[in-house]
């Protein structure tokens, strides 16, 4: 099939025809060209998005408190839920293997204030497992360990914009820190890559923080990671029975929704690519509509190619050419003009992404790319186009009469 | 080699049908060079267009090498014209962008002869009509006479059971005229059939056999003294 007879006969009729094999050449790769653009788009929309999920873990569970909507069990509406350790364990044994990391979190504002410098901050008492959760980075010291639990230690974790505000260029390893009147010790330093905003925080051990806030055992609110083997459904799923569970121990309302929120990632991941699924779908959507007019290009070009070579063609049958070696001629030109400008187009898409892709960083929109998966089904869109391209010429070109061609002139 | 039994063709124009052949009886042997004379209209391309399978006949029977030609599909006919005829045109038919050498060599390119072998048997066939030097000009570079000579290698290229030539002369000026005719004959004196449609009466007596259509009948058919062309050249 691929000899070389028939790769001079496809050279022939390109190069005796090349400003019109260019124009349509052209229209092809244009066509391809958006398509990838499209697509690399849909990427950088995907990337940038997914980054700003980011900032938690991709299977963070939150639970955050608020008020009852409805009266229940002997409680009248507008009731204050407030979680306390209890419920921490009571999630922990109901639930063995279902989560993988869990933490309480208690939030208090806090005066902070380092030598001559000061400034109010949040700290968040946690527990070590904590870390996961929120995907914090340690940049010096360490995090939180059980010991600083055990021992109610008077330990912190600084955000790395506390450090610049506080401590200036110091190395605040080892220094010590006044929150309102509580002297804590700084034993680490973190940033947070999905939230700059994080990076204000202050983390200590749960158990120091409610021995020094009124020795309570309340906590804000919930944090923890579903098992990472889980599956959308599954983990959607996990959190309803919680929700469910929760409601019981908590004498709510099993339809009351507004108790307490549950925020659970795997929904908004699963959003995501819900909508980066169709964006993509409707971009090759739209690639193939303007293919489709470069496919019509090819296709004209190769009825009037035909029309020229009427008696070419005719001259080839009375010699013995077969209907099919016809038929295959036409098809693979039109296969070949397709899928070389068509190549052209992605090979300059490609080098376009690959060029303003390290310029573009918005927010939502980060690190275009080209993937495989692009490359492929652009290769497969095009050969499709070819032979829908050739397929009318090519039937036409069979069905030319050697009689009617070679009548002379 | 050929034989033709109450051969029927008509063409419709229009609202009339008009009857080109009308019951010929025609057949000739193996070696023989027939030249098939008649004025316009006399029906001598249609007949030659039956032969060379180019055209279909309305009804009657014909056989190539004991060969019933009928029912053809398009591939089947293509693989018959392939293997049993060759064809030279009045106004050459060579194809403009390939050289002569792949001129010759297209026939065999379609029997699927392989590259190496095509070139050499083709190029083989342009010395033996004096044009080897010329194996890789193309066409537009060739003079009248040269461009049939080569359409003539590339008829005889396929190694045919017979060669139809439709007015192989008709483009031509009388020196060359004799000039192909010569090799014509030449061919057929190795023994190959020919048939020439002509309507110039001196080609035609230098073929073997005339046969005269008129209306769409053999008027005469007559064996003749054949007028060598190399006299002329």
């Amino acid at each position: 099939m691929f000899n070389r007879d028939l790769w001079s006969e496809i050279w022939h009729s390109i190069k005796n025809n090349k400003l019109r094999t260019f124009l349509t050449g052209f229209s092809v790769a244009w066509g391809i060209f958006i398509l990838v653009l499209l697509l690399a788009s849909v990427k950088g929309l995907e990337n940038g998005v997914t980054r700003q999920l980011n900032d938690d873990a991709s299977n963070a569970i939150f639970i955050y408190p608020n008020e009852t909507s409805k009266p229940y069990g002997g409680f009248e509406a507008g009731r204050r839920i407030v979680f306390k350790n209890e419920d921490i364990e009571f999630i922990k044994n109901s639930f063995p293997g279902y989560y993988e990391y869990i933490s309480p979190r208690f939030r208090r504002s806090v005066n902070a204030k380092y030598k001559k410098e000061t400034g109010s901050y949040t700290v968040v008492a946690v527990k070590p497992s904590y870390r996961i959760v929120e995907r914090t980075v340690i940049n010096m010291g360490r995090y939180l360990n059980d010991n600083d639990i055990e021992n109610k230690a008077k330990v912190a974790v600084i955000g790395r914009k506390v450090v610049e505000e506080l401590f200036k260029k110091e190395d605040p390893i080892g220094k010590y820190v006044t929150f309102n009147s509580f002297v804590f010790k700084v034993i680490g330093v973190f940033s947070d890559e999905g939230n700059e905003r994080e990076e204000s925080n202050i983390y200590a051990p749960i158990t120091t923080m409610q021995l020094l806030y009124g020795n309570t055992d309340e906590i804000n609110d919930i944090a923890m990671t579903y098992n990472p083997d889980f599956n959308l459904a599954k983990a959607i799923s996990f959190s309803d029975n919680i929700e469910s569970n929760l409601k019981r121990k908590l004498s709510i309302d099993p339809d009351d929704q507004s108790a307490f929120f549950m925020n659970n990632s795997a929904e908004a991941f699963s959003d995501i690519s819900n909508f980066t699924n169709v964006l993509r779908v409707m971009s090759i959507f739209i690639g193939f509509m303007i293919l489709i007019a470069g496919i019509v290009g090819i296709g004209n070009i190769l009825v009037f190619i035909i029309k020229e070579r009427t008696k070419e063609i005719g001259v080839r049958k009375a010699l013995g050419a077969r209907p099919f070696e016809v038929v295959k001629l036409v098809l693979l030109e039109s296969v070949f003009i397709t899928s070389l400008s068509g190549l052209g187009g992605l090979i300059f898409a490609m080098g376009l992404v690959g060029l303003i892709s390290p310029l573009v960083d918005a927010p939502a929109f980060s690190n275009p790319s080209v993937d495989t998966i692009t490359v492929v089904t652009a290769t497969v869109i095009l050969i499709i186009s070819g032979v829908l391209a050739g397929l009318i010429p090519a039937l036409q070109a069979a069905r030319v009469k050697p009689i009617v061609a070679l009548r002379a002139d | 080699m050929i034989e033709i039994k109450n051969l029927h063709k008509s063409y419709k124009m229009g609202s009339n049908s008009l009857h080109v052949l009308k019951g010929i009886d025609f057949s000739v042997k193996e070696g023989e060079l027939v030249a098939i004379m008649g004025s316009s209209g006399s029906g001598k391309s249609t007949l030659l267009n039956i032969l060379g399978m180019l055209d279909e006949a309305d009804s009657g029977t014909y056989n190539l090498d004991n060969v019933p030609i009928k029912n053809l599909n398009e591939t089947k006919a293509a693989n018959y014209r392939n293997k049993f005829l060759g064809f030279v045109f009045q106004s050459f038919n060579l194809i403009n962008y390939k050289s002569a050498l792949e001129n010759v060599a297209l026939p065999l390119y379609y029997q699927k002869v392989n590259r190496k072998k095509r070139l050499q048997k083709s190029l083989d066939y342009l010395e033996q009509v004096g044009l080897k030097e010329w194996a890789n000009h193309l066409p537009n570079e060739l003079s009248g006479g040269q461009k049939q000579r080569v359409a003539i290698a590339r008829a005889m290229a396929a190694e045919p059971k017979v060669l139809l030539a439709d007015e192989p002369t008709g483009a031509l000026d009388s020196k060359t005229s004799y000039e192909v005719m010569d090799l014509i004959q030449q061919i057929n004196d190795k023994g190959n059939t020919i048939l020439i449609v002509t309507h110039e009466p001196d080609i035609a007596q230098m073929c073997k056999r005339i046969v005269h259509l008129r209306d769409g009948v053999i008027e005469k058919d007559e064996m003749v003294e054949q007028v060598r062309a190399s006299q002329y050249v």
